[in-house]
């Protein structure tokens, strides 16, 4: 068949074509993960024991996760469709992150010296590093499933796009779990958390995004 | 850009179901292609031309992905560069010693801007068989989405989801077949 034949088979008998609801389907991807990932965590972890004493730093840290997934989620809409510039949608992230050095360097700083270390590591090994992709993983397949139906073509930054936001929402699930309350370790290990989703992310929608 | 007013408003014919605006689009969209493609793929115009007929199938299929706030050939050459980068990477994986092959085989002048490596018609034969007579009763046979319901049993909306699908899968094949 030469492509002329080809043009015929296509341009034969077309409809008008669909207007996707990508907007709705993106947010119902994203309110379905979320309660995915509050469920994986309660069967798998449990919320923490004072979690009504602790109403409080509960809902700031999952209001920062929220913001975190609020920076992503415009480049991962972005990045649907093919040939829109990506204008300030890496930017919105980028200040986000300097946000966050911000907060962290100023919240150390008003501890004490001996104090500094503890309340930026927690005293321990930051979890969440590890529990946070947990949580995110069903979102980002589901948001990587949404992704290929439509038309990505850059593979590795719409895969990035996709763990950061999807990270974020597992984030907001781990705040509910999540014991330490520091500004300076929720700005630091809440990040990274995230940025190992967003590096796993790139690796798993290069090859998975691909039509 | 002279074409880009003109395509667009093709597209946007097409996209509310002008039959005529929508082949006219795929036919000028087919020239541009084939001249991108035969500049990054030099000395091989049959990888060019399955390239041709690869991007016109996505571009038919995802033509729901164009935002029409935005030029209508970025969003045409962004699909292009995807193919060719998919089709590089394809390349290099199947053959990795081999890809200058690419670059010796002489163009030949008798060649037929048309013909390309592999055969559409082929692949169509190796989709499920519910797309596959899908296509062929609406595409290849001319029949309205109707008739073919009528004829097969199956809904309208089912013959349109097959025809969509199928030609999706179409361009899956036509991806993978490619001969080293």
């Amino acid at each position: 068949m030469n492509t002329d034949q080809l043009i015929d088979l296509l341009a034969k008998n077309v409809e008008p074509a669909e207007r996707p609801r990508w907007a709705r389907r993106l947010l119902v991807t994203l309110l379905v993960g979320l309660a995915v990932a509050v469920l994986l965590l309660v069967i798998g972890f449990g919320v923490r024991p004072d979690i009504g004493a602790a109403r409080m730093p509960v809902m700031l840290k999952a209001m920062f996760s929220a913001a975190a997934a609020a920076a992503a989620l415009p480049l991962v809409a972005r990045l649907m469709r093919p040939g829109r510039p990506l204008g300030w949608r890496i930017g919105a992230i980028l200040v986000f992150l300097g946000v966050c050095a911000l907060a962290a360097f100023i919240a150390l700083m008003g501890e004490p010296p001996e104090r500094r270390m503890e309340a930026w590591t927690g005293g321990g090994f930051p979890w969440c590093v590890v529990v946070v992709p947990i949580l995110a993983a069903p979102t980002a397949a589901a948001l990587l499933w949404l992704m290929r139906a439509f038309a990505p073509t850059q593979l590795m930054l719409a895969g990035a796009a996709i763990g950061a936001l999807s990270g974020g929402i597992g984030a907001m699930a781990y705040s509910m779990y999540c014991p330490i309350d520091s500004v300076a370790f929720v700005t630091t290990w809440y990040v990274v958390a995230i940025g190992i989703c967003a590096a796993l992310g790139a690796v798993v929608g290069a090859r998975f995004l691909r039509w | 850009m002279a074409d880009e007013a003109h395509l667009r408003a093709l597209m946007l014919k097409g996209l509310d179901g002008d039959q005529a605006a929508h082949r006219a689009l795929l036919t000028e969209a087919a020239g541009l292609l084939r001249a991108y493609f035969r500049n990054r793929l030099r000395g091989a115009p049959e990888d060019a031309e399955d390239l041709v007929q690869e991007t016109l199938v996505a571009l038919h299929t995802r033509r729901d992905s164009y935002d029409a706030n935005y030029p209508l050939t970025a969003w045409m050459y962004a699909i292009a560069r995807y193919r060719l980068i998919d089709h590089l990477r394809r390349a290099r994986h199947r053959n990795h010693a081999s890809l200058d092959g690419h670059d010796v085989g002489e163009s030949d002048p008798e060649y037929n801007a048309s013909d390309a490596r592999r055969d559409v018609t082929t692949l169509l034969e190796k989709l499920p068989e519910k797309q596959r007579t899908a296509i062929r009763l609406v595409k290849l046979e001319e029949k309205s989405v109707r008739e073919a319901s009528s004829l097969t049993g199956l809904s309208e909306s089912d013959i349109k989801i097959s025809i969509h699908r199928g030609l999706k899968t179409l361009m899956r094949l036509m991806a993978q077949e490619q001969p080293t």
